[in-house]
């Protein structure tokens, strides 16, 4: 390796890569690993299911609250944050698992553009997978445009917020799937219905926040303010990767 | 990774004495636990320009070991230095180095250019592309299209991974069992290229678990079982140690209870068994042997049909440097 191009690269060797760059390149790699056909169309399969209901709905002469507990209960409930839980959890998960990501680890560059390329490119493939489905569902129903600016807006904030969360989970946990489920299903699902304290560490609780603001519905464990509904799970969303740069930094990579 | 009690600690002669080497890697006082398990245990050494081999049987510790070097994980003990800086916390000293890892992963949807140019763009490179054609060239995957990498074989995979660790020029390179999966011809080239790649000034660690391999890879060695350095030095020196200790060798020949009295008379060996076509002796002398066999067989007028030493093996080294037997 002693010709004109290997001197060149002798000159760059030993310089960090810009976060930017590595941020794109971490971006681009998780991206292409994340969108297997399987994946993809067992996902949208499964939001799809939303669709069909809010079409069923739309059929009926149901009110906008049984437009609203659909979208909450099923959207928000079961579609968002499982599809979320796949992709961001798998963003870094899986990189840990088959091991490639000492491809990405063993090299010159910052931590964090790591994890926030990994958790772009979740929420490239959960916003369109989970959203377009969603939202068809509270404009089939016929609920009026209230529920589907709602639902816009939450959905939003939702897969933002998981997809942070469960990278978060990915880095840090090897079951993370399971440990991901046991949050959305016994946690969200369960737990949390039990009281307003322990809802307040439930994403559900604020996506349904800002649902409830903008359309009036009362639906149980929903009171805060749209404004808080929004801004505490997307700050929730920035620790969760901080502190999954934090723990890649300092965790042990095969 | 081992649970056993720590060996006993059997050094070759120690290389030719002169300065204190400043290593590009430096080892010293190392250890590594994950619990109650010790998988390195208090190593030291430094490692100069050149290709070295780092030999030692599967679960010694090699793999724990090196990915200390490259920072993937921390030592319990010790401190591990690559190029004067810690890899673990120094980024740009990963620029420098550069790791061909013992598990065969890779983007698998990825063909071998796209993942040799990851590689280099992960590595800051100025022009990713032509740097990755010009280290899947070094490793003789320049025309290999575009086949995604996930449909290579294993020896092809393997090359890929070298290339991906060639592409920014390192000035160390850590290679973990890096002939696994190649055909001879290709270790043959494989052993070449790292050769060039020392001689270039760079600092080459090769580690293997096949005694043949670290024959041929170069004469600076390492050896490492149950977690602690049990002998390092020139390669010859082991070679000449293994020829020294006693070795058991399986004769099979026409007529072994002769052949087995004429060993005995001549003061050849120190145990034998026979059965109905083999003789098997135990010998400190294996060299003698090997140079009076065929003339005793001869003036017996017996048939040798084979000759096979049986412990000559990685393992069995081990056992003598580590235990004595």
């Amino acid at each position: 390796m002693s010709d004109t191009a290997n001197v060149e690269q002798r000159r760059t060797a030993g310089r960090s890569v810009p976060p930017t760059r590595a941020l794109a390149l971490t971006y681009r790699v998780v991206l292409r690993q994340l969108a297997s056909r399987g994946r993809i169309i067992a996902l949208t399969a499964l939001a799809l299911v939303s669709t069909v209901a809010g079409f069923a709905l739309g059929q009926t002469d149901a009110d906008l609250e049984a437009g609203v507990r659909l979208v909450s209960g099923l959207g928000f409930a079961v579609i968002i944050p499982v599809v979320s839980l796949v992709f961001g959890g798998a963003a870094i998960g899986d990189l840990r698992e088959d091991k490639t990501l000492v491809y990405l680890w063993l090299r010159p560059m910052d931590r964090w553009p790591l994890v926030v390329g990994a958790f772009l490119a979740a929420l490239t493939l959960t916003t369109p997978i989970t959203l377009i489905p969603v939202v068809a569902a509270a404009v089939l129903a016929g609920s009026g445009g209230g529920l589907v600016a709602a639902t816009v807006i939450a959905g939003l904030v939702a897969v933002i917020a998981y997809c942070a969360v469960f990278t978060l989970l990915g880095v840090a946990l090897r079951r993370f799937i399971v440990w991901g489920l046991a949050y959305v299903l016994i946690w969200e699902g369960f737990i949390a219905l039990g009281g307003a304290g322990v809802a307040r560490f439930a994403i559900r609780k604020y996506t349904r926040s800002i649902i409830v603001d903008r359309t009036g519905v009362d639906l149980d464990l929903a009171d805060f303010s749209q404004m808080t509904g929004i801004i505490v799970p997307l700050l929730a969303g920035v620790v969760a990767l901080a502190l999954a740069s934090w723990r890649l930094a300092r965790q042990d990579i095969d | 990774m081992t649970g056993l009690p720590p060996p006993e600690i059997a050094t070759l002669p120690a290389p030719a004495p002169g300065p204190e080497p400043r290593g590009m890697i430096s080892v010293n006082e190392v250890s590594k636990f994950f619990g109650s398990v010790v998988a390195v245990s208090d190593v030291s050494f430094a490692i100069t320009a050149g290709v070295t081999a780092l030999l030692g049987p599967n679960g010694a510790g090699k793999s724990t070991l090196f990915r200390m070097m490259c920072g993937l994980t921390p030592p319990s003990r010790g401190a591990v230095q690559v190029l004067g800086a810690d890899p673990r916390t120094d980024r740009a000293v990963r620029g420098r180095l550069s790791l061909v890892p013992q598990q065969d992963a890779l983007f698998d949807h990825l063909d071998a250019l796209q993942m040799v140019t990851v590689s280099a763009r992960g590595h800051g490179v100025n022009d990713p592309t032509a740097a990755a054609v010009t280290a899947l060239a070094h490793v003789e995957l320049g025309d290999v299209g575009s086949k995604p990498v996930g449909q290579f074989s294993k020896g092809m995979r393997q090359r890929v991974k070298v290339a991906c660790a060639l592409v920014n020029d390192p000035e160390v390179l850590i290679l973990d069992e890096p002939l696994t999966g190649l055909d001879p011809v290709q270790r043959r080239n494989m052993i070449a290229l790292f050769h060039r790649l020392g001689d270039e000034g760079r600092c080459v660690l090769v580690s293997s678990h096949v005694l043949d391999e670290v024959a041929r890879l170069g004469s600076r060695l390492l050896v490492i079982a149950q977690g602690r350095l049990i002998a390092s030095g020139d390669y010859h020196d082991l070679r000449g140690l293994m020829d020294d200790r006693p070795l058991r060798i399986r004769i099979g020949t026409s007529d072994p209870r002769r052949l087995a009295s004429a060993l005995v008379d001549q003061d050849l060996i120190t145990a034998l068994s026979l059965d109905a076509t083999h003789v098997v002796v135990d010998t400190n002398d294996a060299d003698a042997i090997g140079r009076r066999l065929a003339p005793l067989a001869r003036d017996l007028n017996i048939r040798l049909t084979e000759v096979h030493p049986l412990d000559d093996d990685l393992e069995s080294v081990f056992r003598y440097l580590v235990e004595g037997r």
